[in-house]
């Protein structure tokens, strides 16, 4: 359980966090919505321990900032790509959280292997980086992620640079691994997919967060279209799952 | 009947055999070994007379052979191209390859001070046990004639190298008193065609001093601490020298493309026909060959049309 | 190794290979020159053994060629090492270890000591060096407005630095001319004439910073992530790149103090180890520095020996080698991204 009481984060006397409080139960999948800037991945960094804060962010009730054991993974929106390395190389670093750095043990080794193969990229082991497509880079970022045998696991925007085949096997893959028990929380600006799959929305907007809860029930909730200021309208298809697109604003001379 | 001889013959023979023991025979001035000598600022010890000598300094080489120490010189370095006779190779005299020098098993290097490293390398060839004579430019006359004394002693020349020495201060002062004129003569004296020039503070710059020219780099003297201004082609034009000295003829610079310079055609020295193209080398050899020099402009100067 | 497992990501088999390739350069480094020594002589020379060099040859041995292997190779792992780590830090496989302004700043440090120092310029000298390199790289982090800039913002601060540093040295060379040649031997660097005390300050720095570098190595690869994933992995990268930005600069600094310029060595020994290698880990650091160490050594054999009596400059050498392996570089990143 991760639990988030009052936390303010301030970027040069600017309060970027303003008082948020959260609770998000293990093993869910919560998904952050809210237009550009409100504070979506300074959340996400500040749980990794990259900003200073007030509040308190707590895992199973000890604070992250001072317990350094919780296994958490974070998978970039844009990955940095290290020139002229392999995949098989990129995706053990992760395993630099279990076994140390500069250490690889054999089930290190077994793990990263089972990896590869679970993510379809085996084949693609000695091929270097910054050679794949978006799509498969996505996949590396998931798996080095994933040999890291996180308890909870950020994604920022993983679907952003993908096309609707990848975003959906991308999700789907987040998905098994949520069933394995981890947290998950993801950044996602297609709400639509989001509610898809997160069962819960946590909306943000300016630092604050308007509303958060069951996907269902937020997605229905006015919170949600003002914090895009009206700007969006929610659908629902035949089989009841919502649609939400961008609604173009009436001219009213 | 040669009682008659005896006593004329009995003086003859005294007298060469009493010969070598006067004052200004060599063997009273002969050096003792071993030697403890100064030059170039620094103290060089030599155990014996030096019969392998390696120079590494074009005007070192020429003053050694000029005072007779010719044979007891190895090897010179691949400037050293007067005399013909010396033994040239490939070592640098500015770039000094201390494994190469040791190969030759030399028992006397002398070394320029402002070649690359210089005092480094001679750290390294003492700590092989082999002495090292420093050089440095000399700044007047004088310092260079006591560089080629210095030479002398060090190779057992000494009578020798002050007659050198004596006879270039003579023929100095007669080729100046001859040629000394006493109209007001401005010259510019060209290191390259970017108007690198020497002010009077140089050895150059005095050699041109001493026949009374007027130096028009003396104005620039600020430029450079050491004497070697740039000269702006506009100072050079407003300064209008009578007498251009050329020391770049080998690389190609000639009356004719001074001439050809824009806006250089209307300078004196050029209208005048005063532009000499100065030999290589002998500008820059204070050994012996210093009096070619000074018989070298005063030949320019009797041709000057003023 | 079991089917379903992935390699290695390093072995210590290859350190120990590029140490062995080190130990053979030593040795032909000393056997060779101008005068050339009998490698047994040699060996036993060294070992303190009966029937080893005697007289000039021993002293030829112990006093010249040896301090002036033992210079290139530190030089060589110094230049080689703090280029791997400045191409990871900045993400750039192009990267050198003069990036930040380091040559320049010494340069002109060097140039102020010979214009305006009298007395013993010889020890003063590697001082102002050394300082005028590591003030020019902290000139850089002020310039670039904050310590932990990012990487191209401090690429362009160190460009603006080097070029300053270099016009200055410029402006003070053409006042005083009698200071060209000093300047100009002292980029020429050390390595002809090395002794033991140029050893011994060198060697001391540099193995210092060496050592912190390669203490950092794996975790150096944290940088090749982005910093979120660093952090999550319990590494600070800011942190990390300002200790091995700081060690990076110490080796420069010190390298140019004691051997001038050479180029070259710091870009193409890190491909060189990571080609060979086919990884792209910072374990390869230590590899890279005994590799480095190699190069230079044997970079300055070609040197000594291949225009006998004359020496080539070793930075000759070193671009002779470079800059075609910059282009099979180049050639290669072209062909990979296709």
């Amino acid at each position: 359980m991760i639990n988030i009481e009052n936390l303010i984060v301030r970027f040069d006397n600017a309060e970027v966090l303003q008082s948020i409080n959260l609770d998000i139960p293990e093993g869910t999948w919560s998904c952050l919505v809210g237009p550009n800037g409100a504070g979506k991945t300074t959340l996400l960094r500040t749980m990794l321990g990259m900003q200073p804060y007030s509040g308190s962010i707590k895992y199973n009730d000890r604070e992250i900032a001072k317990n350094k054991s919780l296994n958490i993974a974070f998978v970039p929106q844009r990955p940095s790509i290290p020139a002229a390395m392999s995949v098989a190389e990129y995706v053990m670093l992760g395993r630099a959280k279990l076994d140390g750095w500069g250490k690889e043990s054999a089930h290190s080794r077994n793990i990263v292997h089972e990896m590869l193969e679970a993510t379809q990229l085996l084949g693609m082991q000695s091929q270097l980086v910054n050679t794949l497509s978006g799509g498969e880079m996505q996949r590396v970022l998931i798996a080095r992620a994933l040999v890291q045998e996180p308890e909870v696991m950020l994604l920022d925007e993983p679907t952003s640079a993908l096309d609707l085949h990848h975003q959906i096997s991308v999700l789907n893959k987040v998905e098994e691994i949520k069933a394995t028990g981890v947290t998950i929380i993801s950044t996602m600006h297609d709400i639509t997919l989001g509610a898809m799959y997160a069962e819960r929305i946590i909306i943000m907007q300016s630092g604050r967060v308007l509303l958060d809860g069951e996907s269902h029930a937020v997605i229905h909730s006015p919170e949600l279209r003002s914090a895009f200021d009206d700007r969006i309208s929610v659908h629902q298809l035949e089989n009841g799952r919502p649609v939400i697109i961008a609604a173009k604003r009436e001219l009213t001379i | 009947m040669f009682k008659r001889f005896t006593r004329p013959t009995a003086l003859l023979v005294a007298a060469l055999l009493l010969a070598p023991l006067s004052p200004v025979s060599a063997a009273s001035t002969a050096t003792k070994y071993p030697l403890i000598i100064s030059s170039g600022g620094y103290s060089t010890t030599i155990a014996k007379k030096p019969t392998r000598i390696i120079s590494l300094s074009p005007s070192a080489t020429e003053s050694l052979f000029e005072i007779g120490a010719g044979k007891q010189v190895l090897a010179v370095d691949s400037y050293s191209n007067y005399p013909k006779s010396a033994p040239i190779t490939d070592l640098s005299a500015f770039e000094p390859n201390v494994e190469a020098i040791i190969a030759l098993k030399p028992d006397l290097v002398v070394l320029s001070v402002d070649a690359m490293k210089s005092m480094v390398v001679k750290e390294a060839l003492e700590k092989l046990k082999i002495p090292v004579l420093m050089e440095k430019a000399p700044e007047t006359l004088a310092q260079a004639y006591k560089e080629i004394e210095v030479l002398g002693e060090v190779t057992d020349h000494t009578s020798e190298a002050k007659k050198v020495t004596f006879k270039m201060a003579a023929l100095i002062k007669s080729i100046i008193n001859r040629t000394k004129k006493t109209v007001k003569i401005t010259f510019f004296h060209e290191l390259d065609n970017t108007l690198y020039s020497v002010t009077s503070d140089t050895f150059i710059g005095k050699v041109y001093k001493d026949f009374g020219l007027i130096n028009i780099a003396d104005k620039a003297a600020g430029a450079d601490s050491y004497g070697y201004p740039q000269l702006s082609a506009e100072y050079l034009l407003k300064a209008d020298p009578d007498v251009i000295f050329l020391a770049d003829a080998e690389y190609g610079e000639s009356a004719a493309t001074v001439k050809a310079r824009a806006g250089w055609s209307g300078i004196t020295a050029v209208t005048k026909k005063n532009v000499f193209a100065l030999p290589n080398d002998i500008p820059s050899r204070w050994g012996p060959r210093l009096v070619d020099f000074y018989r070298y402009v005063a030949a320019c100067l009797t041709k000057v049309k003023k | 190794m079991k089917q379903n497992q992935i390699d290695r990501v390093w072995r210590w088999q290859i350190t120990a290979s590029a140490a062995a390739a080190l130990l053979i350069a030593c040795l032909l480094g000393v056997g060779f020159g101008p005068v050339n020594l009998d490698f047994g002589s040699i060996i036993r020379t060294l070992l303190g053994l009966p029937n080893g060099l005697e007289n000039e040859d021993r002293t030829l041995l112990l006093e010249l060629r040896l301090p002036r292997v033992v210079l290139g190779a530190l030089v060589g792992a110094a230049l080689a090492t703090s280029g791997a780590v400045y191409q990871s830090v900045f993400r750039n496989p192009l990267a050198d270890p003069y990036l930040l302004g380091v040559a320049s700043g010494a340069g002109l440090g060097a140039t102020i000591a010979i214009t305006n120092g009298g007395g013993d310029l010889h020890a003063l000298l590697p001082i102002f060096a050394f300082l005028g390199g590591v003030l020019a790289v902290a000139a850089t982090f002020l310039v670039a407005g904050r310590l932990f800039a990012d990487p191209s913002t401090l690429l362009l601060a160190g460009i603006a630095v080097g070029s300053f540093a270099t016009a200055f040295q410029t402006y003070l060379q053409q006042r005083n001319s009698a200071a060209l040649r000093p300047v100009y031997s002292w980029i020429l660097g050390e390595l002809t004439v090395a002794n033991w005390d140029v050893v011994k300050w060198a060697g001391f720095y540099i193995l210092i910073a060496l050592a912190v570098l390669i203490r950092i190595s794996k975790v150096l690869d944290a940088l090749m992530l982005s910093d979120e994933e660093a952090y999550s992995l319990g590494v600070s990268p800011q942190k990390i790149r300002m200790i091995a930005v700081a060690a990076a600069t110490l080796a420069t600094a010190t390298a140019v103090s004691a051997s001038g310029l050479i180029g070259f060595v710091g870009i193409v020994v890190p491909h060189l180890v990571r080609g060979l290698t086919k990884r792209a880990t910072n374990r390869s650091l230590l590899s890279i520095a005994f590799v480095g160490a190699a190069f230079l050594v044997i970079a300055d054999l070609g040197a000594r020996t291949l225009l006998s009596p004359a020496e080539l400059p070793i930075g000759v050498i070193t671009a002779f080698v470079g800059a075609p392996f910059f282009l099979f570089v180049l050639r290669a990143r072209n062909r990979g991204s296709q």
